[in-house]
C-alpha cells in the first residue's frame, strides 16, 4: 500500500511539474494544427529559438480542432489553425472561427490561388494528387486524365483508399467544381468499377499494391512516394521505385492540387505573434525544410522543391479557388456514398 | 401504499450515501447527459442521406465484427482460463501471465503489425517463400481480419473474468459431475460453462465496448462501421451533429448490452456466495500427449496477440531507431506511466465509491440506476471530449466573467483530461470491483455492521482487505487502457504534456508506421509492468484464501 | 412497557411490492427470555431477523428495543447503533482475522477489550485458540467464536439465524445445549430462527409460528404442542394426518363438520383398545432401526402411513387412537 501511495505522489509530482509551467505569459502563441511531422517540430523549435516567442502545441484532427474552438468561443487560447487541406480551412471560416490578417511580406511570397479571397488563411505547402502507374506493365501515353480513369481500359487496375480520406474528397469536390454534379457521380461510380480491390489501407499501401501486381494504377499524392523512396524499409523503396508518377489534366484544367495552410484565429489573444509566425513559415529557410524532409511542394515560389519532385519535373496546376474544395466537400462524401466507394 | 407512507419512507432511507451517490452519478454523467441533451439540437441535415445509403452498412459491419469477435473471443478466453486454471501442463505457470499480455497491444498498432506481417513481402510471405510457396498471401485486411485483429488483443478481458471464476470453482461440483459418469470435457460444457457465463459476460461486455468502439483498426481496415461512421459523418461531412446522432444509438446498443448483462448476472448471488467456501481445486495431470497439447492450445493466443506483433515491432524498430530515438522518449515514457497512474487511482477510486455508496443507499431507485454511471465507456473517445468540453468550458467561461480567474483553469488542464478519462474508464474499473465484491458473502458485512461497525470501519476492516485482488486488477485494466488511449488524449491533453500514444500516432498518422513501432514498442514495455504484477496477485490471492 | 423486544404490526415487501414477506407481526419479547421463530422456508423468518437487526428498512410497523424505537416507517437507526448482537447462519467469520480479532471486533470499551473478548472465549469454552484463523477451526468451534463474537459487546438482544443447520445431529444435540447454557448465563435476551422444532421446543421460552409471513400463533412450547392452532402449526412439530372423511368412516369415528381434525402420528396405536380402530392390512414396511414406517391399507381402501416402534408380525394389524388425542382446529 505504502508503495502504492509514493508511486502516486511521484506520479503526480512529475506530471505536475509537466503542467504546472504553462504560466502566464503574453509572449506566446498557441498553435491548433493537424499536421504533425517530423519537420513541423524541427520548424517550431527554430521559431521558439529565433522570435523568443513561446509555442503551445495542440495536435489534433482539424474538425476536432474546430469543434474545439468554436466550443471555446471567445476564450479560445488559439492563435493559428493548421490543417493539411484546404477544405478544413474553408470549414473554420464559413464557421466564422478565422479573422483577416495581412502582411505584404506575405502577400508577396504565396500566389494569389494558394490563399483565401478574404486573406483568412494562406497555404504552407503543396501536394498534388496523381497517379503511381506501374512502370513494368503501363505506359505513360496511356494515361491522360483523371476523367480517362472511368475507361473501360482500367477495369479492375485502380488501386485507390477509402473515401473517408480527405485527399479523395477534395479530388471529388473539384471534379463536382469543375464539371458539375451529375459528371462527378458518374466518373465517382466509373472509378470504383474500375477498382481493383475494395478500398483500404493507406496512400502506401495502394503504390505497395501496385508494385505486388494487385492493380496497375493508385491514384496517390505525392508526397507519400517521396517517402517511400527515402524509407528505411527497403521493401517500401522497392515499392516506389516500381511506379512512376503521372500528373493527369495537363492538357485540360491541372493537376488537382491541395494545400496544407494556416489561419489566424478568431479571437487569437496573441495576432501578432501569430502573423509573424506565419511569415517565418513561408520565408525561404522554413518554405525548404518543408520541402526538404516532407517531400511537399513549396508555397514560396523562391524555394526549389526536393530533389524527387524535381525530378519528376514542372506540371500545371488547377487553378481553382481551393475554398471551392471546402464548398463541395460535403456533396462529395454524398456521392462516395450513394455510389459505393467505401 | 399511500403517497404520504411513501413520502415518509423515502425521507426515512434518503441517508447522506444516497445524496453522495447521486452527487457522484451527477459528476460522471455530465457528459453524457451533455451528449443527450445535444439530441435535441437535431441532426445534421445529411441525416437522411445516411439513413438512406449507409446506416445498414454501418449496423450490419458492426453486428458482424460484434459476432466474430465474440466468439473468437470466448474460444481463446474461455478455453484457455480453463486449461490453466484446471490442469497441469509443462510452462502453465508462465502462461498463465502470458496470456493476460495482448492486453498490453493497442488494436490499432495490432492492425498495423498484422498489415505488416501478412502484408507484401511481411513476414509470413518470406515464411511461405521459405517453403517454396511463393505466391501465397493472406489477405487480413477485410472483416475476418479485423475481427481476428480486435480479438486477439481484447481476449485477455475474457480470459482474465473467467480465470477468476474459474480459480474460486469448488472441485466438488466437478467431482459430482464425474460421478454422474460424465467426463470432463462434458462437464465443462454442461456445468461450468453455465456456472461461468455471468462471468464470460461480464468480459465480454468490456470487449464489445471497445469493438464497438474501435476506430483506428477499422477505417485502416476499410471496413465501415458505427464508428467510422460517426467519424466519417463529424469529419466528412462536417456534421457534429450528426456524429452525436449516432453515437446515441450506439449508445442505446450498449445500454441494451448492459441491461442484458445484468439480467444473466441475475441468478449469481446465490452460486457464488456458496461457491467461494470451498477449497480451491487442485489441477488435474493428464497424460503427456495432452498436456502438450494444452500448452500448444495455450501459445497460440499468446503467440497471435503479442509475439508475432511485438515480433513485428521490433523488426521496425530495427530500421527505424537510429532516426525515430530521442533522449525527450524517456520523459514521454515517464510522462506516459504518471499520467496513467494517478488517472487509474483516481478511476479505481470512482468506481469503488459508486459501488459502495450504491450499496449504503437504501432508495431502490438509485441501486438500479448505478450502472448507467458507467456508460462512457461505449462512447468514442472523441464524443466524450465534446461531452467534457462543453460543460468544463461552460464552467471556465462562468469563472472568467465573475473575475475569479482571468484564463481557462479546467480546460486543457489536466483537471479536464483526468475527469475526461475517469468518465470514459468507470466501466473498467467498476466490473472487476463489482464482481469480486459480489464473491464477498453479504453476512460478512452484515455482522460487521452488527457489530457497531459503521459502513466507513466495515468497509475498511473487511470489504477492503477481501476484494484487494479485484482493486488491482481494476487499477491495472485501466492504467493500461489509458496508457493506449489516443482521441480523447490529443483534444483534451494539456499542451506540454505529451504520451506515448500521442507520439505512436503522430508517426502512424503520417503513414511511417514503422517509425510508429519505437513508441508503440515502449507502451507495450510500461503497460507489461503492472500486468506482470496483476497476475503475480490474482495468483498469490488464489492460495491464501 | 416491561419487554426488551418489542414488535408491533410489522409489514415488509419486497420487489416493490410484489413479494408479502412479513404481514402486520406483533410480538413481545420479556428481558432474559429465549424465543425461538419457526417457520417453513419462505415464512418470512429470516427477513423478521434482519429487521430487527437493521440490515432491512420495514414498510410499516413499528420495532422497539429496551423501550427505543428504532425503525418505523419515519426513523431507522442502523444496525451498528441498535445494540442487538447476531450469530450468522454460515457465522460469517472474518476470514482475514484471527478468533481473538474476530472477538474483539464488536468490543465498544476501549480499555479492557483484549480482557472481555478472552473473557467471552473462556466462556464458550475456546481458552487457548484465540490465535487460530476461522479456517482452522471445526464448524461447532467456529460456532463457538461466532456466539463469543456476538456476546463479547454485551447486546440487549442476541439473534441466531439457523445455529446449528450446518451441524451433524450428534453435535447439534450437544453444542444445542451448550449454547443455549451460556445465553442462559449471560441473561441475554435471545431470538433464534430455525425450522427445526426440536431445537425450538428442547430451549425456547416462547415459540413463534410464522406462516407466509403472518404470526400464526405464540405460545410456551408445551402449551404449542398441546394445543396447535392450526394444522400447520401441528404439523410442524412431527407427521400429522389430517383426518378427512375417508379415514373417519374408516374408523368409525363421526366428528364434526365444521372445524378441521387432525391426529399426531405417534397418537396412532397399533394392536391396543383404544375409542376408534380400524383392520388394516400392510402393504409396506420400512424398517428404520428402533421402529418401522408403515403403508397401510384400512378396511375401506384408505391409505395411511404409520411409525411405530411395536414389533408387528402378520399381514393384517388394528389400528386406532383415543378420542382424547384429536386436535380440532377451527377452519
Amino acid at each position: 500500500m505504502q508503495k502504492i501511495i509514493y508511486l502516486l505522489l511521484i506520479s503526480i509530482f512529475v506530471v505536475g511539474c509537466k503542467s504546472d509551467n504553462k504560466k502566464e505569459d503574453s509572449n506566446e502563441l498557441t498553435v491548433y494544427t493537424h499536421r504533425h511531422y517530423e519537420s513541423d517540430q524541427e520548424l517550431f523549435k527554430r521559431f521558439e529559438e529565433e522570435s523568443g516567442i513561446k509555442l503551445n502545441i495542440v495536435n489534433a484532427s482539424a474538425d476536432e480542432l474546430i469543434q474545439k474552438m468554436s466550443l471555446e468561443g471567445e476564450q479560445s487560447p488559439a492563435d493559428v489553425l493548421i490543417t493539411v487541406d484546404a477544405g478544413r480551412l474553408y470549414r473554420a471560416k464559413s464557421q466564422n472561427l478565422l479573422q483577416s490578417f495581412s502582411s505584404s511580406l506575405i502577400d508577396s511570397i504565396v500566389p494569389k490561388h494558394l490563399k483565401d479571397e478574404d486573406g483568412q488563411w494562406v497555404g504552407l505547402t503543396k501536394r498534388a494528387r496523381v497517379i503511381a502507374y506501374s512502370k513494368e506493365r503501363i505506359d505513360s501515353t496511356q494515361l491522360s486524365t483523371y476523367e480517362n480513369l472511368t475507361s473501360q481500359e482500367w477495369e479492375d487496375k485502380i488501386l485507390v483508399r477509402s473515401s473517408s480520406n480527405i485527399y479523395n474528397q477534395s479530388l471529388l469536390a473539384l471534379i463536382i467544381a469543375n464539371k458539375g454534379q451529375q459528371s462527378a457521380e458518374d466518373w465517382a461510380s466509373g472509378v470504383v468499377e474500375n477498382m481493383a480491390r475494395a478500398p483500404k489501407g493507406n496512400d502506401r499501401d495502394q503504390v505497395k499494391a501496385v508494385a505486388n501486381n494487385e492493380g496497375d494504377l493508385a491514384i496517390v499524392n505525392t508526397y507519400y512516394i517521396g517517402k517511400l523512396l527515402n524509407s528505411e524499409d527497403k521493401n517500401e523503396v522497392e515499392a516506389g521505385k516500381s511506379v512512376d508518377i503521372f500528373f493527369p489534366n495537363q492538357e485540360t484544367t491541372g493537376t488537382h492540387i491541395n494545400v496544407s495552410g494556416i489561419g489566424v484565429a478568431k479571437y487569437s489573444p496573441n495576432k501578432e505573434n501569430a502573423v509573424q509566425f506565419i511569415e517565418f513559415l513561408l520565408q525561404e529557410k522554413a518554405q525548404s525544410i518543408f520541402a526538404g524532409s516532407n517531400f511537399e511542394y513549396p508555397v514560396n515560389p523562391n524555394v526549389e522543391p526536393a530533389d524527387i519532385l524535381k525530378s519528376w519535373g514542372d506540371f500545371k496546376e488547377d487553378n481553382l479557388s481551393l475554398n471551392k474544395l471546402g464548398e463541395y466537400n460535403k456533396e462529395a462524401v454524398i456521392i462516395f456514398d450513394k455510389v459505393g466507394w467505401k | 401504499m399511500n403517497l404520504k407512507h411513501r413520502f415518509f419512507k423515502l425521507k426515512r432511507d434518503l441517508n447522506r450515501w444516497s445524496l453522495l451517490l447521486l452527487l457522484i452519478l451527477a459528476v460522471v454523467s455530465v457528459p453524457i447527459l451533455t451528449i443527450g441533451l445535444k439530441l435535441f439540437d437535431g441532426p445534421g441535415e445529411s441525416w437522411n442521406h445516411i439513413l438512406e445509403y449507409v446506416l445498414f452498412d454501418y449496423l450490419k459491419n458492426s453486428f458482424l465484427l460484434a459476432l466474430f469477435c465474440s466468439i473468437i473471443v470466448i474460444l481463446f478466453g474461455v478455453t484457455t482460463a480453463w486449461l490453466v486454471s484446471r490442469f497441469e501442463f509443462p510452462f502453465r505457470k508462465q502462461l498463465e501471465w502470458l496470456l493476460i499480455l495482448p492486453l498490453s497491444v493497442p488494436a490499432y498498432i495490432m492492425a498495423y503489425a498484422y498489415a505488416g506481417v501478412f502484408g507484401y513481402s511481411g513476414l509470413f510471405s518470406k515464411l511461405m517463400g521459405a517453403f517454396g510457396i511463393g505466391d501465397f498471401r493472406i489477405e487480413v485486411m477485410n472483416i475476418y481480419g479485423l475481427s481476428l485483429v480486435l480479438s486477439i488483443s481484447l481476449f485477455p478481458y475474457v480470459y482474465v473474468s473467467s480465470r477468476t471464476f474459474f480459480l474460486a470453482q469448488a472441485t466438488n461440483l466437478l467431482e459430482a459431475s464425474r460421478m454422474l459418469g460424465i467426463s470432463e470435457f462434458k462437464s465443462f460444457f454442461k456445468l461450468i460453462f453455465p456456472l461461468a457465463r455471468p462471468a464470460i459476460i461480464a468480459g465480454l461486455v468490456l470487449v464489445l465496448m471497445e469493438v464497438l468502439n474501435d476506430y483506428g483498426a477499422a477505417s485502416y481496415y476499410g471496413v465501415s462501421t458505427f464508428t467510422t461512421g460517426i467519424f466519417r459523418s463529424w469529419f466528412s461531412l462536417g456534421e457534429p451533429e450528426t456524429a452525436i446522432y449516432l453515437s446515441a444509438i450506439l449508445l442505446l446498443i450498449v445500454f441494451g448490452l448492459i441491461l442484458f448483462e445484468k439480467w444473466q448476472r441475475r441468478h449469481l448471488n446465490f452460486t457464488s456466495a456458496k461457491m467461494s467456501k470451498q477449497n480451491y481445486n487442485s489441477r488435474l495431470k493428464p497424460k503427456k500427449a495432452n498436456q502438450l497439447w494444452f500448452t500448444v492450445i495455450c501459445f497460440i493466443p499468446v503467440f497471435l496477440g503479442f509475439v508475432l506483433p511485438v515480433i513485428q515491432l521490433i523488426i521496425w524498430v530495427e530500421q527505424t531507431f537510429s532516426k525515430v530515438w530521442t533522449v525527450e522518449f524517456i520523459s514521454i515514457t515517464l510522462e506516459s506511466f504518471g499520467i496513467a497512474f494517478l488517472t487509474a487511482s483516481v478511476t479505481v477510486l470512482v468506481a469503488l465509491l459508486l459501488l459502495f455508496f450504491t450499496r449504503w443507499n437504501k432508495i431502490e431507485l438509485l441501486k438500479t440506476s448505478s450502472k448507467l454511471g458507467v456508460l462512457g465507456y461505449a462512447i468514442p473517445g472523441i464524443i466524450i471530449a465534446i461531452g467534457v468540453l462543453i460543460p468544463s468550458l461552460y464552467i471556465d467561461k462562468w469563472l472568467i466573467e465573475k473575475n475569479i480567474t482571468s484564463k481557462l483553469i479546467l480546460n486543457a488542464t489536466l483537471i479536464a483530461l483526468v475527469y475526461a478519462y475517469v468518465v470514459r474508464f468507470l466501466a473498467v474499473a467498476y466490473q472487476p470491483l463489482e464482481s469480486s465484491s459480489l464473491k464477498i458473502d453479504r453476512s460478512l458485512s452484515d455482522s460487521s455492521k452488527v457489530l457497531g461497525k459503521g459502513n466507513f470501519k466495515t468497509f475498511f476492516k473487511i470489504e477492503f482487505p477481501l476484494i484487494r485482488a479485484g482493486l488491482l486488477s481494476a487499477f491495472i485494466l485501466v492504467f493500461i487502457d489509458i496508457l493506449k488511449e489516443l482521441p480523447l488524449t490529443l483534444i483534451m491533453k494539456p499542451y506540454d504534456v505529451n504520451t506515448l500514444a500521442v507520439k505512436s500516432f503522430e508517426y502512424a498518422s503520417d503513414e511511417m508506421v514503422s517509425s510508429a513501432a519505437l513508441p508503440s514498442l515502449l507502451i507495450i514495455l510500461t503497460a507489461l509492468i503492472p500486468a506482470i504484477f496483476l497476475n503475480k496477485l490474482l495468483l498469490k490471492n488464489a492460495s491464501n484464501s | 412497557m416491561q419487554a426488551t423486544l418489542n414488535i408491533s404490526n410489522l409489514s415488509k415487501s419486497f420487489d416493490q411490492g410484489k413479494v408479502k414477506a412479513l404481514d402486520g407481526i406483533t410480538f413481545n419479547v420479556n428481558q432474559g427470555d429465549i424465543c425461538a421463530v419457526v417457520g417453513e422456508s419462505g415464512s418470512g423468518k429470516t427477513t423478521l431477523i434482519r429487521l430487527i437487526a437493521g440490515l432491512e428498512e420495514l414498510d410499516s410497523g413499528e420495532i422497539h428495543i429496551e423501550n427505543h424505537l428504532v425503525a418505523s416507517i419515519k426513523k431507522n437507526v442502523a444496525p451498528e447503533k441498535r445494540d442487538v448482537g447476531m450469530v450468522f447462519q454460515e457465522y460469517a467469520l472474518f476470514p482475514h482475522l484471527s478468533v481473538l480479532e474476530n472477538v474483539v471486533y464488536g468490543i465498544k470499551n476501549s480499555r479492557s477489550k483484549k480482557d472481555t473478548a478472552l473473557e467471552t472465549l473462556d466462556l464458550v469454552g475456546l481458552k487457548g485458540f484465540e490465535k487460530r484463523y476461522p479456517h482452522e477451526l471445526s464448524g461447532g468451534q467456529q460456532q463457538r467464536v461466532a456466539l463469543a463474537r456476538a456476546l463479547a459487546p454485551k447486546p440487549s438482544v442476541l439473534i441466531l439465524d439457523e445455529p446449528f443447520s450446518n451441524l451433524d445431529a450428534m453435535m447439534r444435540y450437544r453444542l444445542r445445549n451448550e449454547v443455549f447454557n451460556i445465553i442462559k448465563k449471560t441473561g441475554v435476551t435471545a431470538i433464534f430462527v430455525t425450522h427445526d422444532t426440536q431445537d425450538a421446543l428442547a430451549v425456547a421460552d416462547e415459540i413463534l409460528i410464522l406462516q407466509n409471513g403472518k404470526l400464526v400463533q405464540k405460545d410456551e412450547a408445551s402449551a404449542l404442542y398441546k394445543k396447535p392452532q392450526s394444522i400447520y402449526v401441528a404439523s410442524l412439530f412431527g407427521n400429522t394426518v389430517q383426518l378427512n372423511k375417508g379415514l373417519q368412516t374408516a374408523f368409525k369415528c363421526p366428528l364434526k363438520e365444521d372445524c378441521c381434525h387432525a391426529i399426531r402420528n405417534e397418537s396412532l396405536t397399533v394392536n391396543q383398545d383404544c375409542d376408534y380402530v380400524s383392520e388394516a392390512e400392510i402393504l409396506k414396511r420400512t424398517f428404520l432401526g428402533t421402529h418401522s414406517q408403515l403403508l397401510l391399507k384400512l378396511d375401506n381402501g384408505e391409505h395411511l402411513t404409520v411409525v411405530t416402534n411395536e414389533p408387528v408380525l402378520g399381514e393384517t394389524i388394528k389400528i386406532g387412537f383415543n378420542s382424547k388425542d384429536v386436535l380440532a382446529f377451527d377452519e
